[in-house]
């Protein structure tokens, strides 16, 4: 996929490609083989939740702690719900025009934001999140207040089927053009505001334009997925949308791996379906996320993403091959 | 004349860190800013290049008035600097952090880099190509795929240089880009600084190390934000005003 051989990183230019085509092949015939709706439901949610923590990790490697990304999820759904259920528009066109309405907000805070960094800029959006959840109540009239909004226009009938299909369609098409985003010179220089923004802006880069430009396609995509998500479970209420839901995503990117592509995808599908599968831990989970972030920063320094490389290094190690590490 | 400065001031609350400060730079002159911790020197760079906005004063450079301009419109209108404790890009490679110091008048758009065009594809090799010529002037081009922060602290005074070259600068400011260095890398360091005029890119540099006077045309002395020496190397050596600030007051009975 990268071009230029500035950003080309050697050794995997066919495995990798190869690999991602036959986990798409994968997931597109299971539906053939898994019936139960239970688990295409975990399925769709997981499809969902990778969007979101990919969407947001352009955000975080710009050096912007974002703690409000679930709530542009939620204003992607409840807009294209409630534009659904009040002007009986179909769901098709009030998807996009969530996530449209989300990346319009979304810009428009950036640039307010973008003002400070660091630990004031996590504090604003955690109260921008909080201020969503109150936006929410205060129209109860439209989105149903603190109890939710219900009926929501579905997009398909009652099987899942066609949602499975729908949700590995956006994921598929979403990672693609976040994929190529991140990997050509827009990425590179997203990316220098993190390491430092003192040097990128001695070299020219505009800070507050590259900010707004990530926090624009962040929450693109985070609206459209939550826009899809709203026309999917049909009933929407607040506190999936709240601060704790979008410390939650951050933690799919810690520890998935904030240094790669694969890491929030990783990051995702593994606590979406761990908690899925051990439903009687479910209330334990923070203490399980605690538990894997520090597991993550002592062990894996580049998260889940790191695992593979780290067993083979181990093994190495112990065969007495020991001393290859790259530099 | 490049670089004009007039009657510029910063107050930190009641503390002038510069003071009714005038200073010219020629073209293709090699200036030096020297003067003891805490005179000024850094304030003066950050003040040129917009990080920090002046209390009252103005800058020209090119004969444009920059005062207050932010840092990356200083950067695109041609003044290029590095830093005392000189961040890099961390986490790129050697030269990922020259190559993407190339967004200045890019020749591809966004789009184009989104949509991989041959315009962009095109750009792109051109920028390869000169930030490989930039790290053999800086001498890094045999270690172009080290990352950054694994570099020895000289590597990474010349990374800075480097980086700040990519601007294309007319004025490039250097902060100390002697400090830390043994004298091997300071003399490759003064050679390529010495290597970078002649490419038409004059320099002001601050520095502690007085073998930077070897390089300089002209030597500006600070000390509390103010102005206390101007002249060749040969002359600032000499002045009565510059040893008392760096030794103190002789006590000559």
């Amino acid at each position: 996929m990268s071009d230029s051989q500035l950003y080309v990183k050697g050794d995997n230019k066919i495995t990798k490609p190869a690999l991602y085509t036959g986990l798409v092949i994968l997931l597109a015939i299971l539906p053939l083989f898994v019936k139960s709706p239970y688990y295409l439901n975990v399925c769709i949610l997981t499809f969902t939740y990778i969007v979101a923590a990919v969407s947001l990790r352009v955000i975080l490697i710009s050096g912007q702690t974002s703690l409000a990304h679930a709530a542009f999820m939620g204003i992607g759904a409840y807009t294209s719900a409630v534009l659904a259920k009040e002007l009986g528009w179909t769901p098709w066109i009030c998807i996009p025009l969530g996530a449209l309405v989300t990346t319009g907000i979304g810009i428009l805070v950036a640039f307010i934001f973008s003002r400070v960094r660091a630990l004031l800029f996590g504090m604003l959006t955690i109260f921008f999140g909080m201020g969503i959840i109150y936006v929410i109540q205060v129209f109860s009239k439209w989105t149903g207040g603190y109890a939710g909004i219900m009926g929501i226009t579905p997009l398909f009938g009652i099987s899942k089927v066609p949602y499975y299909y729908f949700f590995l369609g956006i994921t598929v098409v979403s990672l693609l053009a976040l994929y190529r985003f991140e990997f050509c010179r827009i990425g590179k220089t997203l990316k220098t505001l993190d390491q430092s923004y003192l040097v990128a802006s001695s070299v020219g880069i505009d800070e507050v334009k590259t900010r707004v430009l990530a926090v624009g396609v962040g929450s693109f995509f985070v609206g459209l997925i939550g826009a899809a998500y709203a026309h999917y479970t049909l009933v929407l209420s607040p506190t999936s949308f709240g601060v704790l839901q979008s410390i939650y995503l951050v933690m799919y990117v810690l520890i998935g791996g904030l240094g790669s592509f694969a890491g929030p995808i990783i990051g995702t599908a593994v606590l979406v379906i761990i908690p899925e599968a051990f439903r009687g831990l479910k209330g334990y989970s923070p203490f399980i996320f605690a538990g894997l972030l520090l597991i993550i920063n002592f062990l894996m320094p580049q998260g889940l993403v790191g695992l593979p490389q780290l067993i083979r290094s181990r093994l190495e190690h112990r065969k007495g091959k020991g001393g290859t590490h790259a530099p | 004349m490049l670089l004009e400065i007039n009657k510029l001031t910063k107050y930190f609350g009641g503390l002038a860190a510069i003071s009714n400060f005038d200073m010219v730079v020629n073209e293709l002159e090699i200036v030096g800013l020297i003067g003891p911790n805490g005179a000024g020197k850094t304030t003066l760079f950050n003040l040129i290049t917009g990080v920090l906005k002046p209390t009252s004063g103005k800058v020209k450079f090119d004969g444009k008035d920059i005062t207050g301009k932010k840092p990356h419109v200083v950067a695109e209108l041609g003044i290029g600097r590095t830093f005392q404790l000189n961040p890099l890009f961390a986490d790129y490679t050697v030269l990922e952090n020259v190559a993407a110091s190339f967004n200045l008048r890019p020749k591809s758009s966004y789009v184009d880099a989104y949509f991989n065009t041959a315009t962009y594809r095109k750009n792109e090799a051109d920028i390869l190509n000169q930030s490989l010529e930039i790290l053999q002037l800086v001498g890094l081009d045999k270690i172009q795929d080290e990352l950054a922060k694994n570099l020895p602290h000289g590597y990474q005074k010349m990374l800075g240089i480097g980086r700040a070259l990519a601007v294309k600068p007319k004025l490039l400011l250097l902060d100390e880009p002697l400090g830390g260095m043994n004298s091997d890398e300071i003399d490759f360091t003064m050679t390529a600084i010495r290597k970078t005029r002649q490419r038409g890119v004059t320099v002001v540099v601050v520095e502690h190390n007085m073998k930077i006077m070897d390089l300089c045309d002209r030597v500006i002395v600070i000390n509390f934000g103010h102005k206390i020496a101007e002249g060749s190397p040969k002359e600032v050596r000499g002045n009565k005003e510059v040893i008392q600030a760096y030794f103190g007051v002789a006590h000559v009975a």
